[in-house]
């Protein structure tokens, strides 16, 4: 009798394992559910920088200016409308009507105001080459004035993150406290807010109701949870069973399995992310390089033995695209054209014959060259970022391509955090590492002048000129006579042979077709449809269908699973049955 | 030749014939022998060039091959063929299996000898180091270790060594205690042969049989040890080990395409290779002790 | 034996087993301190700069950092530090991770309980059916019954226990779809209670079935050689003369008493497996241990090391010192009269 009990729960058990598992999907908030795998190095504004970090502040921070979707064109934010002064100074920006923050406290001219002189002041590292010029009053509740001392031609954007003042007044005084709060206070005015921050896991963000941007309307979904994969192979999984709505970076290799799949659409985001090989320049006096890579000659010959065509075609699959200066801004127009005669083609003869014409020649027969003076073997320290997909292969190619050229390489690994520490110190010689720009190029031109050094100046380089030119272009009004500018000064880089562009990198996203739909990409037609400059995407999607689609393999795996639990529980029962009948002696 | 040398002839001679007998221990010297003669034939199997991916662009790889378009083994990620990189790998692995494996005997040996021989408080606190090292979790131990002193394969050698060598002193702790039992060994005392004579003629004769077997057995766990570390990225960066392989092929997506000639040589390699030595070490034990033979 | 000696040595017994576990509980705490002494200075001596190295890149002046190297006592001589470390090691506070600037302990604790469940769940299943094949396989020695056991076992014993994984993942995960490619939960899921736990076990299934299969060859020999060693005695030939059947002698004699070197291996294992699964846990991206120190072995993150590390020796020291009491407790000669 307590046989057949048992047997009835068991089966009981197994028939109703298989409704729960199916029955998750109802009730649930909707949640886009985004897959990436670089990290959030922290979540403060006013310091972190890591990419993924950017989409967090676009969803929870308003700010005063957005940018268009197809053309970063400077469109009204939480500024409906702006005058500019005669003398092209001081710009003063009407406030919509009614802005709140998540919390309830209104959002006034004075959060601008306060937000604008404080990062000044203060010198917080994301802001100040924005503010550093500029000086914010607040007119009335709704008005807010902000003048340039010197002619500002980012003006009228006002991009950078606008914090509450209200959380953040009581740490903002002190540098270091300001610099490593974490910002989890979920006090934001964008159109999510953060609700959950694990670093290494996840971060989940609410829909913020009081959003000026939903106009009144029902926000299309509630929820939005990033998830960090370890493996970009289980990412790639995830979407294709249906576990996720979209994934950002995924390995080159995964493209075409992705593209052959009906339901995911996939797309290759150019925003003018470039990865380069950086040559520790010896700007540092206590971070020095090995000698020989103080020559320029010695850093255009290791340039020419570079082979960036095979890094394109083996590493990407033919996904990135050819570069020869870096790319300041996500907009192309910035980059200059190098002369061909300039350009580092791939060329290990001719980077041989440069180094035998300086002097650097193999005096001992080991393969490797010495100084000219025969001492001091060129063995070079290669940083590998142990974060990012490609760095290790990137290092195995080094080595192979110094060997050619008789250079020796040695390869240290670092991860991501760690990498900065060292080229910061110059603790290094050469190393493979990668930038997202912004639209504006000012910030990424500014990151290669000395007031840089020591921090994101990571090839430790400088040049007077260069310095002069970033003056000139940080106030030159007239856009035309700007762009040539910022040309002279990437050709002065490019021709420094600190920093070899490998490529301009895409971001490989993919999304499924099937779950949400109204992605844009930003550019339009050639930019990616998350993780771009203000992701424009998150507040025009919709559900597909009402939800996320659950995958299909969970009903046979359920069933299975119960029907042989129900037939191991007979077999035991029945041995036992046998056992007992003849254990009595 | 003196009659301790003819003896130990015999021995050895024996020795041989009843491993010959054993079925299980011919298999696993004949894969272990076909193992080593690869790795020493290297040169001849299999061009070191094609190890780099700069030599195999070069040559007009293409990437991913399986074996059917790139004989004999395809190629990986980065267009190096992969039987090149399987022969040049075994050496590494095995290299490092084996020389991992002498210093663990090494240290085992010495500690066991000194400690067995020596007796009292020596034995006492040599004992007390060797259980504590027993205690501590061995992996964890292997990575702080590796974390701290870098990648190489020196390290890695001296870290397995390092770690390993514990089980070896027990087993000939408890061995040299037997032996210093029996009779002769005061005999040679009353004879007037010193400590060193003992150890060296008496000892080390009836402890080796046991300490060859014990090593056979050892080289799988340093061989597995390597390759685990190497896996996580502990491994010397520009040596080409079994473990380095299947690092490589995790970290670059060959699970997602399912290029099994890329992860499935290395794995095999390190499982015959383990198999023929626990053989070997198995025949071997059930020589030294035949209560254990017929099982 | 009369009554009142009896009665005596009984006491006298179970008093030499108090003062047998006390003895053994002190040398567990003695080499837990020997544990803290070698953390302390193995990290001691690599950590030039424990402050800079945590404050790595940013803006911080000079001045704080002085001021916290004070705070932690880095300018005092190495044994008040040592002092310190012992202190605050007992108040669970083991640091600051270089990689997330988040308490050791909170990063730690958060990953126990997934590799805790993973291994507990393969220990417990490598055991039974480990010591099931062993008991199949001695009873039916020389047979191809023992042949199939023995030889496979040892196959899955000799293999590389993460590259059994890859396999098991392209296998069940890639090619056939029928089981997830890694972590512990469907992501971004707001599942609770009894729908989490079946995910978190759906996700588990792979990760389990490759540690119990690298291990059970352990259990497999060691029964096997343990009960041959038992089949030989006595009391067995009693039973079997007295008619009872193959099994019941199997199950009620021969197999308790061999069943003895299991049980401490078991326990010694769960111990060991706690550090075993690291190469397993990364290849499915198990957020437990395990990953903590294949993550942590990228920066060199240190603090995090050194905190695992002291962690799995405590937990090796606990369950050899639980696998020690067990065993006296157990030993048939202990409880014969």
């Amino acid at each position: 009798m307590k046989r057949i009990v048992v047997v009835l729960a068991a089966a009981v058990l197994a028939v109703s394992m298989v409704p729960i598992a199916s029955a998750q999907e109802e009730g649930d908030l909707v949640t886009l559910r985004v897959g990436l795998t670089q990290d959030w190095d922290g979540l403060n504004p006013a310091l972190n920088f890591s990419v993924p970090s950017y989409d967090v502040w676009n969803l929870h921070y308003a700010t005063l200016t957005d940018k268009a979707a197809d053309d970063f064109a400077t469109i009204p934010g939480l500024a409906e409308s702006w005058v500019v002064s005669d003398d092209g100074l001081t710009y003063t920006y009407t406030l919509r009507e009614g802005l709140v923050w998540s919390d309830g406290e209104s959002l006034t001219a004075e959060d601008i105001a306060w937000n604008i002189n404080t990062a000044r002041d203060q010198g917080w590292d994301n802001m100040i080459s924005t503010v550093q010029n500029l000086d914010a009053t607040v007119i009335d509740e709704r008005t807010v004035q902000i003048t340039s001392s010197v002619p500002d031609p980012k003006l009228p954007t006002m991009d950078m993150y606008l914090v509450p003042k209200h959380i953040w007044e009581p740490i903002a005084t002190d540098y270091d406290a300001a610099t490593e709060y974490e910002a989890v206070d979920g006090v934001g005015s964008g159109p999510f807010i953060l609700e959950n921050f694990t670093k290494g896991q996840s971060v989940t963000m609410d829909v913020n109701p009081s959003y000026w941007g939903w106009e009144g309307e029902e926000p299309p979904y509630d929820r939005i949870v990033f998830q960090l994969f370890e493996n970009p192979d289980a990412m790639v999984a995830a979407l294709q069973q249906g576990e996720l709505d979209v994934i950002h970076g995924f390995p080159a290799g995964s493209w075409d399995a992705l593209e052959a799949d009906p339901n995911i659409e996939v797309v290759s985001g150019l925003q003018g992310g470039f990865d380069q090989l950086a040559i520790n320049g010896g700007a540092l006096p206590d971070g020095q390089p090995h000698p020989a890579l103080l020559d320029l000659e010695v850093r255009k010959a290791i340039f020419h033995g570079i082979d960036r065509a095979a890094v394109i075609e083996d590493l990407w699959y033919g996904h990135a695209s050819e570069v020869e200066a870096i790319s300041p801004s996500a907009n192309p127009i910035w980059i200059p054209d190098i002369p061909e005669a300039d350009s580092f083609t791939y060329d290990p003869d001719l980077a041989n014959q440069i180094l035998d014409d300086a002097g650097y020649l193999d005096t001992d027969g080991d393969g490797i060259r010495e100084m000219p003076d025969g001492t001091n073997p060129i063995i070079i320290r290669h940083a590998v970022n142990t974060d990012g997909d490609l760095a290790p292969s990137i290092g195995e190619l080094m080595v192979g391509w110094m060997e050619a050229i008789g250079i020796g390489v040695e390869l240290e690994a670092y991860d991501q955090d760690t990498l900065y520490g060292v080229t910061a110190e110059g603790t290094y010689d050469t190393f493979f590492w990668g930038w997202v720009p912004f639209v504006d190029p000012d910030l990424m031109l500014y990151y290669f002048t000395a007031a840089e050094l020591g921090n994101y100046n990571d090839s430790n380089w400088t040049d007077p000129t260069y310095e002069e030119l970033y003056v000139e272009q940080n106030q030159e009004l007239d856009p035309e006579r700007r762009i040539e500018i910022v040309h002279e000064m990437l050709t002065i880089f490019h021709d420094a042979a600190v920093y070899l562009p490998m490529y301009l990198g895409p971001d490989l996203q993919a999304y499924r077709a099937d779950t949400f739909e109204g992605w844009v990409k930003q550019p339009a037609d050639i930019g990616p449809i998350v993780f771009s400059q203000t992701s424009p995407s998150y507040v025009l999607l919709t559900p597909v269908g009402g939800g996320a689609a659950g995958s299909d393999t969970n009903w046979l795996l359920w069933g299975g699973i119960a029907a042989g639990a129900v037939v191991l529980v007979g077999i035991f029962l029945a041995s036992r049955r046998s056992g007992t009948k003849d254990e009595r002696e | 030749m003196s009659l301790a040398m003819q003896r130990r002839r015999a021995t050895a001679g024996r020795v041989w014939k009843q491993f010959r007998g054993s079925r299980q221990g011919m298999i696993g010297l004949s894969v272990l022998a076909i193992f080593i003669m690869m790795a020493l034939a290297a040169p001849l199997l299999a061009d070191v060039r094609e190890l780099s991916p700069v030599y195999a662009r070069a040559a007009g790889n293409p990437q991913w091959a399986p074996p059917g378009e790139f004989p004999p083994l395809g190629t990986d990620f980065i267009r190096r063929s992969v039987w090149a990189q399987f022969v040049w790998g075994s050496r590494v692995s095995l290299f490092v299996g084996l020389a991992a494996t002498v210093l663990t005997i090494l240290i085992g040996s010495i500690v066991g000898i000194l400690s067995g021989f020596v007796g009292g408080r020596t034995d006492a606190i040599l004992m007390r180091v060797t259980e504590w090292f027993l205690v501590i979790p061995f992996l964890p131990l292997a990575i702080v270790l590796a974390s701290i002193l870098g990648r190489s394969v020196w390290n890695i050698i001296f870290v397995i060594g390092i770690t390993s060598w514990p089980s070896t002193a027990r087993l000939v702790r408890a061995q040299v205690l037997t032996v210093k039992q029996r009779l002769f060994v005061d005999r040679a005392r009353s004879l007037g042969g010193g400590g060193t004579h003992i150890v060296g003629h008496h000892i080390l004769p009836n402890v080796s049989g046991l300490i060859l077997a014990n090593a056979t057995l050892a080289v799988p766990i340093s061989i597995l040890t390597e390759t685990t570390l190497s896996f996580l990225g502990l491994g010397d960066p520009t040596a080409a080990s079994w473990g380095k392989m299947l690092e490589e092929a995790f970290v670059n997506g060959a699970m997602t395409r399912n290029a099994w000639w890329y992860f499935m040589p290395p794995g095999l390699g390190i499982l015959a290779v383990v198999l023929a030595f626990t053989l070997i070490g198995r025949t071997l034990e059930e020589i030294a002790n035949p209560r254990l033979g017929g099982r | 034996m009369s009554g009142s000696d009896r009665l005596t040595s009984e006491h006298a017994r179970r008093r030499g087993r108090r003062r047998l576990i006390l003895r053994k509980v002190l040398g567990s705490i003695l080499t837990l301190i020997f544990v803290l002494v070698f953390n302390f200075f193995l990290f001691r001596v690599v950590q030039t700069d424990p402050i800079g190295s945590l404050f790595r890149g940013r803006n911080v002046p000079a001045e704080t950092l002085e001021n916290l190297r004070t705070a932690f006592g880095l300018d005092k001589p190495i044994g008040t530090q040592f002092l310190f470390y012992l202190k605050e090691t007992a108040q669970l506070n083991l640091g600051i991770s270089y990689q997330t600037r988040q308490s050791v302990w909170d990063e730690i604790v958060v990953a126990i309980p997934p590799t805790v469940a993973l291994v507990g769940v393969s220990a417990v299943l490598s055991a039974v059916i480990g010591t099931l094949g062993g008991v199949i396989a001695a009873w039916r020695r020389n047979t191809w019954k023992d042949q199939s056991i023995t030889s496979g076992t040892m196959v899955f014993y000799s293999m590389p226990d993460f590259w059994l994984g890859m396999i098991m993942l392209v296998l069940f995960g890639v090619v056939l779809g029928w089981f997830p490619v890694g972590g512990m939960t469907d992501a971004g899921s707001n599942e609770t209670g009894l729908a989490l736990l079946l995910d978190e076990l759906y996700h588990m299934f792979l990760p389990a079935l490759t540690l119990t299969l690298a291990y059970l060859g352990e259990y497999t020999l060691v029964t096997r050689s343990s009960l041959l060693d038992v089949m030989g005695e006595d009391y067995l030939t009693v039973a079997r003369a007295k008619g009872l059947r193959d099994v019941v002698v199997r199950n009620r004699h021969a197999v308790p008493n061999a069943l003895l070197p299991v049980v401490t291996l078991t326990a010694i294992n769960f111990g060991f497996v706690l550090s075993g699964a690291i190469a397993v846990e990364t290849v499915f991206s198990w957020p437990g241990l395990g990953k903590a120190t294949a993550d942590a072995i990228r920066g060199p993150d240190l603090p995090m090391l050194q905190g695992l590390f002291l962690l799995f020796s405590a937990a090796v020291i606990f369950f050899n010192l639980i696998a020690d009491i067990t065993y006296s407790w157990l030993d048939p000669r202990v409880e014969e009269i």
